[in-house]
């Protein structure tokens, strides 16, 4: 049976609607401003600080996620308990939360008045209004992205592999390592894309918890909000920058993983 | 040798079997799906913890309930041939086979997961991935990995089920020689009786979770203690009440119609049983032989033919296998809708408890 | 196309007739929150209210966006944009008084204090009125005193709230600000008062947007921020008349 014609047409509509709109804005932002403007505005000391900063603070936050989230993941997805279902909302409470609600989050719970924040002081640990701080925020926006999807890959790999390799005489450990872990790669792979683009993007929060400071806490996302009231050339070579970072994390997943990256189960 | 002993409540099945396995044979369970059979093997590996139980392997406790003794799957020296196989479909065939043989050096293992290949004919395909091998290959690097560290114990769940018809004979036989030459206990578990009777020394019927029969397969067809394993056994079972005759023989009168001898005493409600090959087909009408023998009226449904023999589908009173050679079949000219009688001795003629 | 009128359709919820956007520097929010109702009713107009620093206000003006009345917390953004004949002739209609807020219990008492190692200073970014000001009587203290406080500095905050939020949570030891911005705080933060010679001259101006839709009620809006309720809404919270 073939699909009514307006049917197909109606489907094409949709498509071409969302393409133009979420293509659009990205687009304007390289056609806004002339090559030479961008790379000129990028040169300038800001830009570079604002630069280098977010991608340390990603990739500490990332790194964090995966170490800690990777066996957390695991477990949920292959043990039942009681109050199972609240742990996982709670765990992917943070998705659903705006930035400024979880900077506010934040602040209640490890900021100077927050709850832990004596037990935080007393520790010798500062967090407010630094890099380290700016660490903490951008870990409380990302992990779910990253743990909701891990828990899916783990959960979706037979868990019969994984009673094969006991009977093998593996322990738990080696057959998460060894089964387990690469058999769940691509959705791996495409939950810490999530995470580290969200990441990169982080403002609300890090600016309510880390404040902005130039080469301490002013991420790219803080800095471009700096300059568009005064420089919007600059703000406009910094989101160009960010777009391009993000699209070359996102290729890159895909490339690595041969197109099965996105959402797709490993087989 | 062997010892399994579980008590389980599995969901609605109460699991209750005591198995013991010597050195070198092969105990085949069989029976339907859902039997628990499947559990037994778990419960041998330590894959489940039965509410209360007991296994013991070469001499070793690896399950205690009672005294508390449970060692975890990794340190039982299972080899577990699951029913899909459960090969790890990112590891190449020969990194299968490795796959438990950490603990050699890297050399090593790859030697040894190729000579173990190469003994089920599959070298040429050490370095292909398991989706790129067939069902029949599969089979075979699932119980080479299984066989790979040489275990205490060797289970097997349905180890030809998921093999094509034209593929199973020859895995079958192959089988077979892998079993007779290991020394290892062997659980083997299968829904098909031919298989069981084939590939074990011994063969237990498992229903609703318990083993109701135990014996060599030629025991279990020729005297099977209940109509359940009559039926599993591949026999034809009918039902009727029985009396004692003056004659000395019991008469069953079988429910829907018709009158059968036997030579064995029985009262009231019964089952009877027989078998396809112990049937012969005359045309209608033929009786009167030397010993005393059974007649039934019925009409060919079905006429299969497997190998040099026919089966025949017979509607009676109560439906009926026969199955005779394939000159008779043609003598008779059967085809269905056929009106013929079903013909046997008294003496093959069993009462089983319903 | 339908998404878009359910949502138009649900954005004018109260039904009057006309709707008058004013973007105003955070530092009056709550002031103009409590008066630009009253003005509403007795104008029939829907009063949009949309605070942030007086930089992005003017930038958004700037970049086209539909704004009646600008109203900023200095008179140089808005003299800049009246230079860009983007908003018409600007009229001062409010002062304020440029303080150093602590929390109450701080052992901070003048900016002097400022200059001891290891003291966490919160100020507004360059760009924002709150944040040239600070410069600005920063500059003017002796060069070593101005270094030393600036080296102190931890966040350099888009808008006042920032800085407020900072010394509310306990991150931040002492900030720039308004007085008008302390005492909303009921009493949580302490307001320093600077030196005469310190002091800069705040001076809140506001005008009419070129573009504005509806250029009569806003120049109606902006003789109310300098002598109608929300001049007396302005007053109770802290601001000074108008030079």
């Amino acid at each position: 049976m073939t699909r009514p014609g307006w049917f197909s047409a109606l489907l094409g509509v949709c498509l071409a609607a969302a393409l133009t709109f979420l293509t659009l804005p990205v687009v304007a932002i390289f056609v806004d401003s002339s090559p030479g403007d961008l790379i000129a505005s990028l040169g300038e000391p800001g830009a570079l600080d604002a630069l280098w900063l977010s991608l340390r603070t990603t990739a500490a936050a990332i790194a964090i996620i995966l170490l800690v989230g990777t066996p957390a993941a695991y477990l949920l997805a292959t043990r039942s308990f009681r109050g199972k279902a609240a742990v996982v909302t709670l765990i992917e409470l943070p998705l659903v939360l705006p930035p400024a609600v979880a900077g506010i989050a934040l602040l209640a719970a490890v900021g100077p008045s927050g709850i832990l924040g004596g037990a935080i002081e007393a520790a010798g640990i500062e967090l407010s209004l630094t890099t380290a701080g700016v660490v903490v925020a951008l870990t409380f926006v990302a992990s779910p992205f990253y743990v909701r999807q891990a828990m899916a890959s783990f959960a979706a790999v037979d868990r019969t592999l994984l009673d094969a390799s006991r009977t093998l005489g593996a322990s738990e450990a080696h057959g998460f390592l060894r089964v387990m872990i690469p058999l769940a790669m691509p959705g791996l792979a495409a939950g810490t894309a999530l995470a580290l683009g969200r990441a990169l993007g982080e403002f609300g929060a890090t600016l309510m918890f880390a404040g902005s400071f130039q080469g301490i806490t002013q991420t790219v996302p803080l800095a471009i909000y700096d300059r568009f009231s005064t420089d919007f050339d600059s703000a406009l070579a910094l989101s160009a920058v960010l777009v391009a970072v993000s699209a070359a994390i996102l290729l890159s997943v895909k490339l690595v993983r041969g197109g099965e990256a996105l959402g797709v189960v490993a087989r | 040798m062997l010892r399994v002993e579980a008590r389980h409540a599995l969901g609605d099945l109460p699991l209750d079997v005591v198995l013991r396995v010597e050195p070198g044979e092969c105990l085949a369970l069989a029976g339907p799906s859902g039997a628990g059979k499947t559990s037994i093997l778990r419960v041998a590996a330590g894959l489940l913890r039965p509410e209360r139980g007991l296994v013991e392997a070469n001499g070793e406790t690896w399950l205690d309930t009672e005294r508390g003794i449970d060692v975890p799957a990794e340190c039982r020296r299972c080899g577990y041939v699951f029913q899909h196989y459960a090969l790890f479909p990112h590891l190449s065939a020969w990194q299968n086979v490795a796959y438990p043989l950490r603990r050699l050096p890297r050399a090593d293992r790859r030697a040894r997961a190729l000579a173990l290949l190469d003994r089920f004919g599959l070298a040429d395909r050490a370095d292909a991935r398991p989706p790129t091998l067939s069902g029949g290959e599969r089979q075979r690097v699932a119980v080479a990995r299984a066989l790979a560290r040489d275990p205490d114990v060797l289970l097997l769940d349905e180890p030809l089920s998921a093999l094509d018809a034209s593929t199973r004979a020859a895995a079958a036989r192959e089988l077979g020689g892998v079993l007779g030459a290991s020394d290892a206990p062997t659980v083997l578990v299968t829904h098909d009786f031919a298989e069981a009777a084939q590939l074990g020394d011994r063969v237990g019927i498992v229903d609703q979770g318990r083993v109701v029969q135990l014996g060599t397969a030629s025991d279990l067809a020729a005297a099977p203690r209940s109509a359940f394993v009559a039926d599993f056994t591949g026999a034809v079972v009918l039902t009727g009440i029985a009396r004692s005759g003056d004659d000395g023989l019991t008469h069953v009168e079988l429910d829907g119609g018709g009158t059968v001898t036997t030579t064995e005493h029985g009262h009231g409600a019964v089952a009877v049983s027989i078998y396809p090959w112990e049937i012969t087909i005359e045309p209608p009408g033929d009786e009167a032989h030397g010993s005393v023998q059974n007649h039934l009226a019925v009409e060919v449904l079905s006429i299969t033919t497997v190998g040099n023999r026919v089966r025949l589908g017979l509607s009676g009173p109560q439906p009926l296998v026969a199955e005779i050679t394939q000159t008779s079949a043609e003598r008779l000219g059967l085809h269905a809708g056929a009106k013929v009688t079903a013909t046997w001795k008294a003496a093959a003629t069993r009462l089983v408890a319903t | 196309m339908l998404l878009a009128a359910v949502v138009a359709g649900c954005g004018g919820g109260s039904g009057k007739s006309t709707r008058l956007v004013v973007s105003a520097a955070s530092s009056m929010t709550e002031a103009l929150e409590s008066c630009a109702p009253k003005f509403g009713d007795a104008e029939n107009a829907d009063v949009r209210l949309s605070f942030a620093g007086s930089d992005e206000l003017a930038a958004q003006i700037r970049q086209g966006a539909k704004v009646d009345v600008y109203a900023a917390a200095n008179t140089r953004i808005p003299d800049e944009l009246h230079a860009d004949d983007l908003l018409s002739t600007p009229v001062e209609f409010a002062t304020n008084e440029f303080v150093l807020a602590v929390p109450k219990d701080s052992d901070i008492g003048s900016v002097e204090d400022l200059t001891k190692d290891g003291t966490k200073l919160v100020i507004g970014s360059e760009s924002v009125p709150i944040g040239t000001y600070t410069r600005e009587t920063l500059a003017k203290l002796p060069p070593d005193q101005e270094e030393a406080i600036l080296a102190n500095v931890r966040s350099n905050e888009p808008d006042v709230k920032g800085i407020i939020g900072k010394l509310t949570q306990g991150a931040a030891d002492a900030g720039f600000v308004y007085v008008t911005d302390v005492n909303p705080t009921g009493g949580d933060l302490k307001a320093i008062t600077l030196a005469k010679d310190l002091e800069p001259n705040v001076t809140y101006g506001a005008g009419v947007v070129k573009q504005a839709e509806q250029p009569e009620l806003a120049k109606k809006f902006v003789e109310d921020l300098t002598e109608g309720d929300c001049a007396l809404a302005l007053a109770d919270a802290g601001f000074g008349r108008a030079p």
